[in-house]
């Protein structure tokens, strides 16, 4: 079926909207619609792609760290399998205390997903069923996964380097320097020190 | 610690050939190169003519094999097959990510130097060596092996403190016995 | 000055079957090799193997019972040796080939791996427990058309010793594979079990147990399991070789022919897979047991 118009996306955003008010949805592009909804009614919007509109596929879920808004947005990725389309439902929750409802009633293999973001950047879903060590073993510092966490000062602390050492360049400088050319002005804010 | 060839009897210059021509190999394939064992094995290279086969647990393997980066969490394990192996007992660390934490050095969860956890006697760079780089490496520990040079197992037992200190820098909780035989 | 004469022979039998069940060892790994498109390692790669063993620093053991293990089973390896008639006749290698007969030596071939099975309980390891259990598992299937074909030749020849199925077999002028066919399919059809090669490796499946009894046995007490291994299969050999194919008078012989018949565990070996346990139970629980018993009814007749 021809779909050029983005029809059944169009019907998807249109469905979305009646079924729930607080709620913006727009289509990214073709076989792909966002929708954005507070993470208090998030598990109804699921169950309601679930059953009534036939997203019965959760693809992924992931997390973004906006450190710049103190917030944590949480991306739940959900697959038509006849219509053929994606769609991204995303919710937001602050940095500090982190908390977001779990929802692996509504698909089992969630749980994973939720141990992992759980360990990795720090977010509580009350009634996660899990041992709390699942990928770190014996973790001691904040979440590494979260954007204030310093790698780097982690690594030196932690473990050795070797003498002598010298890579780690920053890249932009040595292509610069072997081609005899200056870095940009617009670029040099991206480099390294 | 250089030993003295003119100090080998014959019966070490015998030893030392059965040890080098007869290497039963471990390998500990969690990183990215446990890929490149099997070609190194199989028909393609056949590891087997250099008197190179696999072993099915540490207690009779001579060589523990490395191959790439190695998690934190996986560091303990490695330490539990090393130390259940059986003297004398060789480690090949097995590309870049063992000698200075290759593409993962700055990653949280990968060890950068191997050696300081458990003696390395040779290691064989590139990411990931080519079954060719791999055979070559084990040529330099039949070279070290005949001349009676591959003694990392020695320095493990003589600077045990050290290593264990290093380990336990890595290792928080530390559920294990003090020697793990 | 005749006892020194048979302790030195029992030597000389204890090292040509270390001998020539390493050797055999070592060319298996190369005809499988050789197979597999690939040079292989020397024919003495197993001496080496054996040698580099015996010379590590250190071997672990977790009781009384692990360490007597190796021992018990190379014992038993060289007790079966010391009943089994080498050479058809000359003064050479005759332990007590005229003492034993083939009830004793059924027994005998079976104490060692009940040895076995107890060393690798003490070890302590889950998956020597499961190694010894599939053994013993797979010993149930393959003895019984091992012994259905052994009963056989016992009931048409009249004598159990095996000095006597030589005799017999020299007096009627043909070897007994001729003249009792279907206990000789039946016994080579069980040895394949007793050599533990490809479909029957269901114990030491390296990949699957970690080498099952043996996982926590190294350094020397792998060694002496290894030489008990290489006397163990010489044994079997010859003894397939004295009852089905005549015997031998001479050691060249005796080295082609058991060499030809080991080559049937091996080739099979090569181009299979592994069976499950119940697979290889039902195996010898099938032809096997049906060439034993039409083995047995011509033996009756």
């Amino acid at each position: 079926m021809e779909n050029k118009e983005l029809v059944l996306e169009n019907t998807l955003v249109q469905a979305l909207q009646e079924g729930f008010t607080r709620l913006e949805a727009t289509v990214k592009r073709k076989a792909r619609v966002e929708a954005k909804i507070d993470k208090d009614i998030l598990p109804s919007l699921l169950l309601f792609a679930k059953e009534k509109l036939g997203y019965n596929h959760l693809s992924h879920i992931g997390c973004v760290d906006w450190i710049e808004d103190g917030l944590f947005e949480i991306v739940y990725i959900l697959w038509h399998p006849t219509e053929k389309i994606n769609l991204l439902i995303k919710a937001s929750t602050e940095r500090e205390n982190a908390i977001m409802p779990n929802i692996d009633y509504i698909w089992r293999q969630a749980n994973t997903y939720e141990r992992e973001m759980r360990e990795m950047f720090g977010i509580e879903f009350p009634g996660l069923v899990g041992r709390k060590d699942f990928i770190l073993e014996d973790w001691q510092d904040i979440p590494p996964m979260r954007r204030d966490f310093d790698t780097e000062k982690y690594v030196n602390e932690h473990f050795f380097n070797r003498p002598g050492r010298e890579d780690a360049k920053d890249v932009r400088e040595q292509v610069a320097k072997r081609s005899g050319e200056d870095i940009p002005e617009f670029a040099k804010k991206y480099s390294r020190k | 610690m250089i030993n003295d060839k003119n100090s080998q009897g014959i019966v070490d210059i015998i030893a030392e050939y059965a040890r080098k021509q007869s290497l039963f190999i471990m390998a500990y394939g969690t990183g990215c190169g446990a890929i490149e064992i099997p070609p190194t094995l199989t028909s393609r290279y056949d590891a087997e003519r250099l008197g190179i086969r696999g072993a099915a647990t540490p207690r009779q393997a001579d060589v523990l094999l490395i191959t790439g980066y190695l998690a934190t969490k996986s560091l303990k394990r490695v330490i539990r097959v090393y130390e259940q192996m059986q003297a004398p007992k060789y480690v090949i660390g097995f590309g870049s990510c063992t000698i200075n934490g290759g593409m993962y050095w700055d990653s949280y969860n990968t060890i950068n130097l191997l050696d300081k956890y458990i003696p390395v006697d040779v290691y064989i760079n590139g990411c990931m060596p080519r079954p060719e780089a791999v055979i070559a490496g084990f040529e330099k520990l039949k070279e070290l092996i005949q001349s009676g040079n591959a003694l990392g197992w020695k320095k493990y037992e003589d600077n045990l403190e050290e290593y264990r200190e290093n380990q336990k820098k890595v290792i928080v909780n530390w559920q294990m016995p003090d020697y793990n035989w | 000055m005749d006892l020194l004469i048979k302790i030195l022979g029992a030597l000389a039998t204890v090292v040509l079957a270390f001998t020539v069940g390493m050797t055999y060892g070592g060319l298996t790994r190369k005809v499988i090799a050789r197979i597999q498109n690939r040079i292989g390692p020397p024919w003495y790669q197993n001496f080496l193997d054996n040698l580099k063993l015996i010379l590590k620093k250190e071997a672990v053991h977790h009781g009384f019972m692990q360490h007597v293990a190796p021992l018990w089973l190379i014992a038993m390896s060289i007790t079966t040796l010391m009943f089994i008639p080498i050479l058809k006749d000359g003064a050479w290698f005759t332990n007590f080939n005229f003492d034993g007969d083939l009830i004793l030596l059924l027994y005998l071939m079976v104490i060692g791996s009940l040895g076995m099975a107890l060393g690798a309980g003490q070890t302590g390891n889950p998956n020597s427990a499961i190694g010894v259990t599939r053994g013993l598992t797979q010993m149930v299937g393959f003895e019984i058309p091992w012994v259905m074909a052994l009963v056989a030749l016992m009931i048409q020849y009249e004598t159990t010793s095996i000095t006597g199925l030589m005799d017999a077999a020299e007096a009627q002028g043909t070897w007994l594979v001729f003249s009792s066919p279907f206990a000789t399919i039946a016994a080579i059809l069980a040895m394949p079990g007793m050599f533990r090669y490809s479909p029957f490796d269901i114990v030491g499946a390296p990949a699957e147990l970690a080498s099952g009894p043996v996982s926590e046995f190294g350094g020397k007490y792998l060694s002496t399991m290894m030489t008990s291994g290489a006397i163990f299969a010489f044994v079997k050999l010859t003894l397939y070789v004295d009852i089905f194919f005549g015997g031998a008078s001479n050691l060249v012989e005796l080295v082609v022919k058991t060499f030809i018949l080991y080559m049937f565990p091996v080739l099979w070996g090569a181009v299979s897979p592994r069976f499950r346990t119940e697979q290889a139970v039902k195996f010898f629980w099938g032809w096997p047991v049906l060439f034993g018993i039409i083995g047995l009814i011509q033996a009756s007749f």
